[in-house]
């Protein structure tokens, strides 16, 4: 039984991309070919093959998946390349507007070549081609869903009562209560171990982590905060697991004016003045304060997924207030009778969005204001329902917002949506074209040494800019039941290796033995 | 009959007036449907105008407003954007969850109430009459997330004598025998049912024991003792009976309030009923199923006055003569 803070919206894999959605129905169905542990994103090497047994490559830009002849699906019919291509129209379709549909551009097409190999063509060459190609698509029983018009998909039945070809079966979703999965016996790449999985919906983390210490449920993958963990390892039947986390936290300076994108702001936009404000923050200190060694300070936007990337030769600015203090002084900032620092009339205060629901950004916002007060700078803290701060944040209605972002295994999307001057998520209008121009070359790149140097000269453009406050990259910290053994985590899916899960006979109890 | 007629035309009138406010405040209101959850970018502007206008978000709110009406007018509650359900479906399934919270939290705050108010009223101005005013109104003035909290705290973290939450155990309730099924279920009502009800206990003993020290000291009660009825028939025939008159306007009011002020227990112990629903909708700017829930409430709170209105009138004859 595994414990969920929130509900699933569908279990059709193209119409969703929410993390609870996609640990239930990454149970159901395959893709061709997954991630290994090691979490390499860049050519094909350490991928395991999962509905393909093989692949190989027909040209640069033409990857060739030969299926295993043992996928079927759960209604007993075999997986052709036909689902294969299906797959790709649906999940690439404007009307259906899967919210994967833009990591799938750079591939032309894919064909059905007969009825175990399908055919995928590329626009041209990459390092994570590969990934591109398996990582986004839940392969799809095409004979159940092509009849189904494409503007219904958002609330097709087939969402609450999918028929997918993986080590799990649907056996119910009750709307409010859980959703139980039960073996599938005759799993192609063999038997899950654990018969059943429940997930139990709770309104939020906190209840998700009060169901697992009470040991009403058995496991939990994240369980986030410090005092989580700390409830979690007083209680004696719970066994802790800790891997790369996959959340970095930061603060997003908005560089235009708050609330008009058109003029630059009157604090922020100056690059000397963001620099000032990252040495005059403690990062590490408030890392210690705040997560009590459950996560560290990274060199960039960075999660601990992308350990890869973690150059140690890119300088961020250290914790120096007589530096921070030098650096305002220079740019005509002059401390007032009240200590606050004061340009041309226009005094040094920043409104600093934080969201309401979230404890360790709060914490963060309070040492942030008492930290940059010390150098004269007024921080005055909004908390906001996350709804309205992600509505202030797209519209540019903010002057500083803390965020945290979940990461994919590629820092390919996240870093690119969130930094270059026209991604769709870089809501504080960062712009370098040295920065775009590096990001470029990283896509682009055949060669992944030349896309890993392209990648290290983009980072150190963003630490050189300052365009936020790099605050931490989180741990991941799972709690899980100690009769439950050969538990492993995969960093960008905890479950990715559920089905090897097991509990000895000797210690299975009642509700392990329950039949329905 | 025209004095029901009369209330009736008052209730539609006020459900407009309701239901008005209530979906210019939600369309006013900071923030846009189809925000994701968690630690993810927000939808660009392109992909949230496409779903704006698939749901017809992008027409004025006039626009929305009259079709909201006029679909409402023809019973359809529209679908939810964050379930992607039909929001009527979404509502059957909350309903008998909070109605059976509602009525074992109901039945707690009526005869725990009851029976300390009585007992006090017995036992007027005791020092176990004082010991309980002050316990009641320490009971009364805690919050219902904090009672939950140390409810859930001690008797499920802790001692392990109760389920922290759901309404069900969903790994072996469909293994269980019919007793086995209710028991299950009642164990997981307990908790939830006994932090609404408690408050609610201690307000019905403090509103209730005037009431029947006051009907105890009556002048019919007097004569009744002087016809050498007895005792227990006095109290339980005559002052109690008398004494639970202003209830049942309190109850009228304390219904509705349980169907839908259960917000918070419902979270505390995931409890799938319409007050976590109607919580979940606000946070994501679920307009169908927030305009769902406060039509339910207004309509809950409009029927409890009418149901308390007319229980009254056959219970007091009085009443029943003033309104003709």
């Amino acid at each position: 039984m595994i414990a969920a803070p929130g509900e699933p919206s569908t279990l059709l894999p193209p119409m969703t991309d929410e993390a609870l959605d996609r640990d239930i129905f990454d149970q159901l169905f395959l893709k061709l070919a997954d991630i290994g542990p090691d979490g390499n994103t860049v050519g094909d090497q350490g991928f395991r093959p999962a509905l393909a047994a093989r692949w190989d490559w027909a040209s640069p830009v033409a990857l060739v998946f030969h299926l295993d002849p043992r996928a079927r699906w759960h209604d007993g019919r075999a997986v052709t390349a036909g689902d294969v291509a299906f797959t790709f129209a649906s999940y690439t379709d404007s009307t259906i507007d899967s919210p994967d549909r833009a990591n799938l551009s750079h591939i032309v097409s894919v064909e059905a070549r007969d009825s175990a190999t399908a055919v995928f063509t590329f626009d041209r060459r990459y390092p994570e081609m590969f990934f591109d190609a398996v990582y986004h698509m839940r392969i799809l029983p095409a004979h159940l869903l092509a009849a189904l018009p494409h503007s219904q998909w958002r609330t097709a039945a087939f969402g609450r009562t999918p028929v997918g070809d993986g080590p799990y079966d649907l056996v119910r979703w009750t709307a409010g209560q859980d959703v139980e999965l039960a073996a599938d016996s005759t799993f192609f790449l063999g038997r899950p171990h654990l018969r059943r999985l429940v997930w139990r919906f709770t309104p939020d983390l906190s209840v998700a982590v009060t169901q697992v210490v009470a040991g009403d449920a058995d496991a939990i993958q994240v369980l986030v905060a410090p005092d989580n963990i700390e409830r979690a390892t007083a209680a004696s039947h719970l066994t802790l697991y800790r891997y790369p986390g996959s959340v970095y936290t930061l603060v997003t300076f908005n560089l235009r004016a708050n609330g008009d994108r058109t003029t630059a702001h009157p604090i922020l936009a100056d690059v000397a003045v963001r620099r000032a404000l990252v040495l005059a923050t403690d990062r590490a200190r408030m890392a210690q304060s705040i997560l009590r060694g459950h996560g560290r300070v990274p060199p960039g936007p960075l999660s601990e997924m992308w350990m890869g990337l973690w150059f140690s030769d890119i300088v961020v600015p250290p914790f120096d207030t007589a530096q921070a203090d030098r650096l305002l002084d220079g740019r005509g900032w002059k401390t007032g009778r009240d200590g606050i620092r004061v340009r041309g009339g226009t005094r040094m205060t920043i409104h600093l969005a934080v969201p309401s629901s979230s404890g360790m950004r709060k914490a963060y916002a309070t040492l942030l204001q008492e930290e940059l007060r010390a150098v004269g700078v007024e921080v005055m803290i909004d908390q906001m329902e996350a709804a309205t701060m992600q509505d202030r944040e797209r519209t540019g209605r903010f002057d500083a917002a803390i965020e945290s972002w979940n990461t994919d295994p590629s820092a390919t999307s996240n870093l690119a949506e969130a930094w270059l001057e026209k991604g769709p998520s870089n809501f504080g209008g960062y712009a370098n074209p040295r920065f775009d121009s590096a990001v470029g070359r990283a896509l682009a790149s055949a060669s992944p040494g030349d896309s890993r140097r392209a990648w290290h000269d983009a980072l150190a453009t963003l630490a050189s800019d300052s365009p936020g406050i790099i605050l931490s990259a989180l741990d991941n910290v799972a709690a899980v039941d100690s009769r439950v053994s050969d538990v492993t985590f995969r960093p960008d899916y905890w479950g990715a290796d559920l089905r090897n899960w097991r509990i000895r006979g000797d210690r299975l109890t009642a509700r392990d033995r329950a039949e329905r | 009959m025209r004095w029901l007629a009369r209330r009736s035309l008052s209730a539609v009138a006020t459900l407009l007036v309701v239901l008005t406010l209530v979906f210019g405040a939600i369309h006013l209101a900071p923030g846009t449907p189809f925000m994701p959850r968690g630690d993810r970018p927000p939808l660009d502007a392109a992909a949230v105008a496409r779903l704006q206008a698939r749901f017809g978000l992008d027409q004025p709110i006039a626009v929305q407003y009259g079709r909201y009406i006029g679909a409402l007018v023809r019973g359809e509650l529209g679908e939810s954007f964050s379930a992607r359900r039909p929001v009527a479906a979404m509502i059957a399934d909350a309903i008998p969850n909070t109605l059976l919270l509602a009525a074992a939290a109901l039945a707690i705050e009526f005869l725990l109430g009851l029976g300390i108010s009585i007992y006090q009223g017995i036992h007027a101005g005791s020092h176990r009459d004082r010991a309980l005013t002050n316990l009641t109104l320490f009971i009364y003035s805690l919050p219902t997330f904090w009672l939950g909290l140390v409810l859930l705290l001690v008797f499920g973290e802790r001692l392990h004598w109760l389920p922290v939450g759901g309404i069900t155990d969903p790994a072996i309730h469909d293994s269980l025998s019919i007793a086995g099924r209710a028991v299950d279920r009642i164990r997981h009502l307990i908790l939830p049912a006994v932090t609404l009800g408690l408050i609610g206990a201690a307000g019905t003993a403090r509103f209730e024991r005037p009431a029947v020290i006051a009907a105890l000291h009556d002048d019919y009660i007097r004569s009744a003792r002087a016809r050498g009825v007895g005792s227990r028939r006095i109290l339980w025939a005559h002052a109690v009976r008398n004494a639970l008159l202003p209830y049942i306007t309190l109850a009228g009011l304390a219904f509705p309030f349980l169907l839908t002020g259960a917000v918070v227990v419902e979270s505390v112990f995931a409890w799938p009923g319409m007050g976590k629903l109607a919580a979940d909708a606000i946070a994501t700017r679920d307009y169908p199923v927030v305009m769902a829930a406060t039509l339910l409430a207004a309509v809950m709170v409009i029927v409890g006055n009418l149901a308390a209105d007319c229980c009254y009138a056959v219970a007091d004859p009085r009443i029943r003569e003033a309104s003709r």
